[in-house]
Parts: structure tokens; C-alpha cells; sequence
């Protein structure tokens, strides 16, 4: 049977850092394909390619065996590949059937017309939405049921689903495996991207699994257990060279409670976590996107709240403290080095000199009452050097700097406040590896001068390399404390997924 | 853009184009216009962008920090309107003067807490606020359009008042810039306003208080509004209501714009005020003496305000990023 899809060596750079690097993937006529990985594995990257979302930089894709390369989504979808994407592309003050529609409306639109049609199409594929629904007033589940409606509709042969199930109650997801059964009964192929491993099993003809960017094994679902997923997801060779074991000797002493938090609760993102984090060593978290890592602590350094009613204690030198804004928690020397750098993190009109200002004018710890260009020009001297931030001139804008670079702006924009707790949430995302070994050392320095630290990642090995201890978080709260010398990232990954 | 930059023109930004074209019309219209280069002409111009410059100055603190006021001409005249019909009704002059001062920061703090607390679009907040002004002030509190200025009165006599032919508001208009300098350049709260509107989350990430400094800066543009209103009357003898409804607002955001204070917030400075106050005062004075109609200058004014964003975006594209997040 010849495949609907076959991806040659593809590959794919973005500003030179390889996403995914000569992967091969075929799908064959109406199989369900699971695409399994850690996060920034290059799952999205290479459905991304096979949907004309991005172009791959280079590698050859087939397309019913015809060498093809899809330029915008459009094409994709002309060519019968549609992406169902994680957040939905629907208009939400448009009718369920105005969007099935959407982009085909012929020159004169009846609305009852399509209404009617929409109607029609949706009971064919019985599927429970009323057309004439405004798409906001949805929940989650038909909302996606929409969208699927949509690509069916385009007699789109190929689906990609990118974390289908995330936002779905275990009852959606019921209906929806069962959609997707009945869509490979029609003979539609399916790729399906997932954290959850079970649902992976469960519901997949084959499993492909990336790590790095990189291919590691393509099969039957029947050939795979859960074990072994794991084993494939995590198994790394590329980086072993800045990430060596450790034994218990290199691990450093807790020294005082400086933070203690106690049950504490935001919305459904975080639910009765509670830890503790101490002086002169680094917490090490993990958790997969949307394990409320984030959101913990984002409510630690003051810039999210915690529930009013029932939202737990957190406690700093035996302080109870509260904060509403980040203002007191910066008094307190706490500070929080953002995953975001571009939308939270960096002033990017402004020099490096004035970004670093910034953070000490903040502190409220400035010796000048005012502000004068040579304490500016000083500052960024003295911590250009200390942070080895490459930079051209001194007025550079940080926005014309590389990624490693702008990172160090924005640890450096919180080291110059004098903290006593540093968070830092993906210190490494969007960061070349020379630049990694760099901020690596950075933070390693900080525990070694006695401030607290917090590493959150979802890298596995930078997690187990830095860390002096290792919380895992899953689903809102921390599930499991390891110590590296013992944790592998086996067991990590093992207590992070269900 | 590639070649021009390599010439080294990415240092010929808006500010500069907007006093190259200031300095072009000066020489151009001293060279062909009679009368443009005498001194009363000079003190003229100067007076006529003064109180505009002030307001000028009020709405660039509000704009650098990604803001914008639409309530300053409102403010500027009804405050004075309530001022002046409460000196007439026999007010004393301290207790009518701290009841508009009052409302005046009363009303900065409302449009400030409304973008600030309740995340309303600064331009719709200024917007409803500017009408609510102008129409409770006219219903309620003055009895006709215009309001004069009592006989006698310190607003009266600072109208007369000349310092070597020149009128005080130039005075008020150059310290009240040089204040605005060195609050923008020196101080710390000065300095937030540019991190505030270069990156808010950021800012406030930091540990920048950045709510309290945005309500901050409304009530310093209503107090310059308040100040350009008065200058108003005391020039006039009298406050027009009806100003609010003339194009005054949009030469206000003229003339800190066309400067080179950008939109999107955490750009410029004083000067780029001084260089667009200079540019459309030339250029008004230049149409006028010229004798072309209003209609046109509105025209010609706007096609400069044009000319040079859209020169301006050419020369210093903006990222991307930053496009997203939008203007104001």
C-alpha cells in the first residue's frame, strides 16, 4: 500500500537552531499515528511542515507519492491535510455552521442555506452541535468537534491533532477516541501529537517517538509498552557532554528554610501544592506544560494570586507574606527570571545598560537619588563582564542580540536587585548550547554564594544536572520530591505523566 | 533599507526629519515671506505653540508610557469655565481655585484607575471621560458657552503681564519643558514611565509599581491642561467652551507625535516635543501669513503628521513582536 505521506530526511532551523533534524515519517491510508516526545522534541515543528504551517529547510515530503512541499496552510489543506491546532482557529462570534464555512462561502451566502447544510454535514458525521450555536458559547470538546467538522468538510484526508485531549474532561474524551474511530473508518488518516501515554496506546495503530529533534523509533503500537516509551522519550546522547551524573558528595547541603509555601490553590491551575525551598542549593522542578509549575511560582514572587478564600500560606523567614503585586516581593529579594523573555522579560528598545538599570532602579536599591548615563554605563560594564553578555556596542538595542545573550540581560536585569530567592522558569529555552553551559554556571555560582535557588525546566537532563533536589509537579500541584542521585529520568518522567 | 543603513541614515530618525523640515520652512519662509523674520512675528510664533507645547508636554508623558489622553482639552477648558463662573457667583478665589484643582486631579485619578485597575483601552477611558467633563461642567456648573475673566483678577493681570515683549506663557511653556526634562531624564519615577510603556509586564515583573505611576501620569497631563487653561484665559480675557469641540486635541497629539514620541510607547523624550512644537508653529504661521484657508491647513498639517510616521516606520521598522502587542 503506498503511504499518503513520507517524509525524507527532513529538517527544520529556526535562526540556526536545529527543531528537527532528518527525520523520516510515513502515514498510510486511515491509520491512527501517534507522535510522542518531550516537550520541544519537535513534534509541532514536523506537523507543522506536513501542514504548510512552516517550510522545512530541507529533506523532501511525498504526497501520494509525488514530491510536494506545501507553502502556506492553504495549500495543505487544498491538497486534503488539515492541523486541528491546540488553540482553536475558530471565530468565536461566528455560528457553529458560519464557521464550518468559513473561507468557502460562495459570492451570495444565504445564512439559513448553510445553516441548513451545516446541519446536514454535522448529523452525517453525528456529531451533537447545533449549527446556529455561537462558537464562544461552547465548551472545549465542541469546539474541537467543530473544528474536526471543518477539516472533514474540506474532505481533508490527513488530521493532525496537537494535544487533542489536554483541555477535555475524561467524558469528552471518550466521545472524542470514538470520533476518531469512526474517521479511520472513513479511511481518514490521523496523526495525533499527545503527552499522555495511555491515550497513545490505546487508541494508535503506530507510535513514532522524537527526542532533540531527532527520529529514535518508529513502530506498532503492539510493540511498545509504556516502559519503553519512556525509555525512547528520555534516552539521550547528543548531550551528554554537558550533562554528566553526579554522585551524593557534589550535592549541596540545604542550609536555611528561607520559603516555606503551604496548600496553596490558583483557579484550576494550582491545587494545594505545598514545599519548601532552601538557602544554598538549587530546587529543581519539573512538569510538562500545563503541570502549574509555573503558575506556583508566578504566585510565589507576587506577579499571579492565589485564590482569596482557602488559598494556603506562604511563608518567607517565618513571615507570613501576601503579595498582590511583584513590587514587595522584589523588597523582599525575590525575583522571578521569566520562561517569556520577549512578552515579559526584556525592554527591547532599550540598551542593555538600561534594561539592567532598570532591575536595580526597581529594587529601590540605587545608591544616586538620580539618574545619571555614567552609573548606566557603569552597571552594564561591570555585569557585561560578570555575565559575559556579547554585545556590539553599548547602545545596542537587547532585541538585536542573539537568544543566549538576551537571556543574560534578563538574569542580570533580576541579579542586580541583590536577591536572597532567585526563580528561574526555562532558564535554557531558546538558547544555544554555549550559552547554556554559560547561564548554567551563572546559576550554579548563585547557590554556591548561598542564595536559594528555583530551576523550573522541563528539560530532563538540566534538571537532574543542576539540581539539589527535584520536585515534580503534575497537575497543579508537587507530587513527588527526588533526590538526582537516586531520581533517573525515568522516574521523573514516571511521576510527571499520569 | 539594507544600502541606506549602511550609509549610516538609520541615525536620520523622525526627530531629526521633522527639525530638518523645521529648519527648512524657518529659512525659506524668512526668505520669502515679508514680515515673517521681525520680532513681533517671532514672539508670535512662540506664543502661539506655548500653550500648546504645554498641553504637548502633559499628553508625551501619558503617550511614552503607552497611553494616550483625550480628555485634556475638556479638562483644560471646562476647569477653568467652573473656575472663572465660580469667581464671578462670589466664590472666594483660594476655596474656588482648590475646588478646580481638586476636581482636576480627580479626574486624572479616575482616567488613570480606569486604565490602570480596570484594564479599560485608554482611548476609550479619555474619550467617555472628556465628554462626561464637558457635559456635566456645561449643564451644571456654567451658565453660557464662554465665561470672561473678572475685572482685576491675577488671571487678568497675568495676560497683561510682558517680560521684554514676551508673554508669560513662553516663560511657563520653557519651565515647565526644562521640569518635564528633568523629571523624564533624571528621576526615578521618570525613568519608569519608559519601562512601563516599552514593556508594562516587564516593568512590573521587576518590581516597578507600574498601576500607581499610570494614574500618576494622568493627573500630571490633567494639570497641564489645567495650566494651558489658564494661560488660555488670561491671554483671551475670557474661556470659550466651544474649544472643546475644535481640532485643538488633535494638534496636541500633532505635536507629540509628529516629534517622534512613538505611539507604542517607551520613545522620546522633551526635545522630540520642542521639535514638533517648533515644526507646527513655522508652519502655522507661515500658512497664515500666506493667507491659506483653514481648511487647507488642516490638510497640509495632517499630510506632514503622515509623511513622517510613515518615514519614520520605513527607516526604524519595528519588530514584530512588538507589532502584535498594538499601539495604545
Amino acid at each position: 500500500m503506498q503511504p499518503i505521506l513520507k517524509l525524507e530526511a527532513i529538517s527544520k532551523a529556526y535562526r540556526g537552531v536545529p527543531a528537527v533534524s532528518g527525520v523520516d515519517f510515513t502515514l498510510m491510508p486511515g491509520e491512527i499515528h501517534a507522535l510522542l516526545g518531550e516537550n520541544g522534541a519537535g513534534k509541532s515543528t514536523l506537523t507543522k511542515i506536513m501542514a504548510g504551517v512552516v517550510q522545512a529547510s530541507s529533506g523532501r515530503m511525498f504526497h501520494h507519492g509525488v514530491e510536494t512541499s506545501f507553502a502556506t496552510p492553504n495549500a495543505a489543506l487544498a491538497a486534503g491535510i488539515a492541523m486541528v491546532f491546540q488553540e482553536t482557529s475558530l471565530v468565536p462570534s461566528m455560528t457553529v455552521a458560519q464557521n464550518l464555512y468559513l473561507g468557502s462561502e460562495s459570492f451570495l451566502n444565504r445564512l439559513r442555506g448553510i445553516t441548513i447544510s451545516a446541519q446536514q454535514f454535522l448529523q452525517s458525521l453525528n456529531f451533537g452541535v447545533d449549527p446556529t450555536a455561537m462558537v464562544e458559547t461552547l465548551g472545549a470538546a465542541k469546539r474541537q468537534m467543530v473544528e474536526i467538522a471543518r477539516a472533514v468538510h474540506h474532505n481533508a484526508e490527513v488530521i493532525i491533532f496537537d494535544e487533542p485531549t489536554a483541555t477535555l474532561t475524561p467524558e469528552e474524551k471518550r466521545h472524542f477516541f470514538a470520533l476518531l474511530r469512526r474517521l479511520k473508518a472513513r479511511g481518514v488518516s490521523i496523526i495525533f501529537i499527545s503527552h499522555a501515554l495511555e491515550e497513545a496506546l490505546a487508541i494508535s495503530d503506530r507510535i513514532t517517538i522524537l527526542r532533540d529533534g531527532e527520529l529514535v523509533i518508529t513502530g506498532e503500537t503492539s510493540s511498545f509498552s509504556r516502559e519503553s516509551i519512556i525509555a525512547a522519550m528520555v534516552g539521550r546522547s547528543l548531550s551528554a557532554s554537558i550533562y554528566k551524573a553526579r554522585d551524593d558528595a557534589a550535592l549541596r547541603k540545604p542550609g536555611r528554610k528561607v520559603l516555606s509555601v503551604q496548600d496553596i490553590s490558583m483557579g484550576a491551575m494550582v491545587r494545594n501544592t505545598s514545599f519548601s525551598v532552601f538557602e544554598g542549593q538549587i530546587t529543581g522542578v519539573f512538569g510538562l506544560i500545563g503541570s502549574g509549575r509555573t503558575e506556583t511560582f508566578k504566585i510565589v514572587a507576587g506577579i499571579a494570586k492565589r485564590d482569596f478564600l482557602r488559598g494556603g500560606t506562604i511563608t518567607l523567614d517565618d513571615r507570613p507574606v501576601r503579595y498582590v503585586t511583584p513590587y514587595p516581593a522584589v523588597r523582599d529579594g525575590i525575583i522571578y527570571v521569566t520562561e517569556d523573555r520577549k512578552s515579559e522579560g526584556i525592554f527591547e528598545t532599550m540598551s542593555v545598560g538600561e534594561n539592567l538599570f532598570g532591575g536595580l532602579l526597581a529594587s529601590g536599591k540605587a545608591k544616586a537619588r538620580v539618574v545619571r548615563l555614567a552609573d548606566i554605563k557603569a552597571l552594564a560594564a561591570d555585569w557585561t563582564a560578570r555575565l559575559n553578555i556579547r554585545v556590539l556596542n553599548a547602545d545596542a538595542r537587547v532585541v538585536e542580540l542573539s537568544g543566549g545573550n538576551q537571556q543574560k540581560v534578563v538574569i542580570g536585569k533580576g541579579l542586580v536587585q541583590a536577591p536572597r530567592v532567585v526563580i528561574f522558569d526555562e532558564p535554557t529555552r531558546g538558547v544555544d548550547v554555549a550559552a547554556i553551559a554559560e547561564i548554567h554556571q551563572i546559576i550554579n555560582g548563585l547557590a554556591d554564594a548561598g542564595l536559594a535557588v528555583v530551576v523550573i525546566s522541563s528539560y530532563l537532563p538540566e534538571v537532574l544536572n543542576l539540581s539539589d533536589r527535584i520536585l515534580v509537579c503534575r497537575q497543579g500541584r508537587i507530587v513527588e520530591e527526588l533526590s538526582p542521585t537516586e531520581a533517573t529520568e525515568e522516574k521523573i518522567m514516571y511521576a510527571a505523566v499520569h | 533599507m539594507a544600502i541606506l543603513r549602511s550609509f549610516g541614515w538609520k541615525s536620520l530618525n523622525q526627530e531629526r526629519i521633522v527639525l530638518a523640515i523645521a529648519i527648512g520652512l524657518f529659512v525659506m519662509a524668512a526668505l520669502a515671506l515679508p514680515g515673517f523674520l521681525t520680532t513681533g512675528n517671532l514672539v508670535a510664533i512662540l506664543r502661539s505653540v506655548s500653550v500648546l507645547g504645554i498641553l504637548a508636554l502633559g499628553m508625551a508623558v501619558v503617550v511614552i508610557g503607552r497611553g494616550i489622553d483625550l480628555s485634556m482639552v475638556a479638562v483644560m477648558a471646562m476647569s477653568v469655565a467652573w473656575y472663572l463662573q465660580m469667581l464671578g457667583n462670589g466664590v472666594a478665589d483660594g476655596t474656588a481655585f482648590a475646588l478646580v484643582l481638586a476636581a482636576v486631579i480627580g479626574v486624572g485619578l479616575v482616567n488613570g484607575f480606569l486604565v490602570a485597575y480596570a484594564e479599560v483601552p485608554a482611548i476609550f477611558v479619555t474619550l467617555a471621560s472628556g465628554s462626561f467633563v464637558f457635559g456635566f461642567v456645561r449643564s451644571q456648573l456654567i451658565s453660557q458657552d464662554a465665561v470672561p475673566v473678572p475685572r482685576g483678577h491675577w488671571v487678568e493681570t497675568l495676560g497683561r503681564l510682558r517680560l521684554a515683549s514676551v508673554p508669560p506663557e513662553v516663560f511657563l511653556f520653557a519651565g515647565l519643558a526644562f521640569l518635564a526634562f528633568l523629571f523624564l531624564r533624571f528621576s526615578r519615577w521618570g525613568r519608569f514611565v519608559y519601562y512601563a510603556g516599552d514593556n508594562p509586564q516587564a516593568a512590573r515583573n521587576i518590581g516597578i509599581p507600574v498601576r500607581p505611576m499610570l494614574m500618576l501620569r494622568y493627573v500630571i497631563s490633567a494639570l497641564a491642561a489645567l495650566v494651558a487653561g489658564l494661560l488660555t484665559a488670561a491671554s483671551l480675557q475670557t474661556i470659550n467652551t466651544r474649544m472643546v469641540n475644535s481640532t485643538l486635541l488633535y494638534d496636541i497629539v500633532l505635536v507629540a507625535v509628529i516629534g517622534g514620541i512613538g505611539l507604542s510607547g517607551g520613545k522620546g523624550g522633551v526635545r522630540n516635543v520642542l521639535y514638533g512644537a517648533a515644526l507646527i508653529g513655522i508652519l502655522l504661521n507661515a500658512m497664515t501669513i500666506i493667507d491659506i484657508p483653514l481648511l487647507y491647513q488642516n490638510l497640509i498639517k495632517s499630510t506632514i503628521l503622515l509623511a513622517a510616521i510613515i518615514f519614520d516606520g520605513v527607516i526604524n521598522p519595528r519588530d514584530e513582536q512588538t507589532a502584535q502587542q498594538g499601539d495604545i
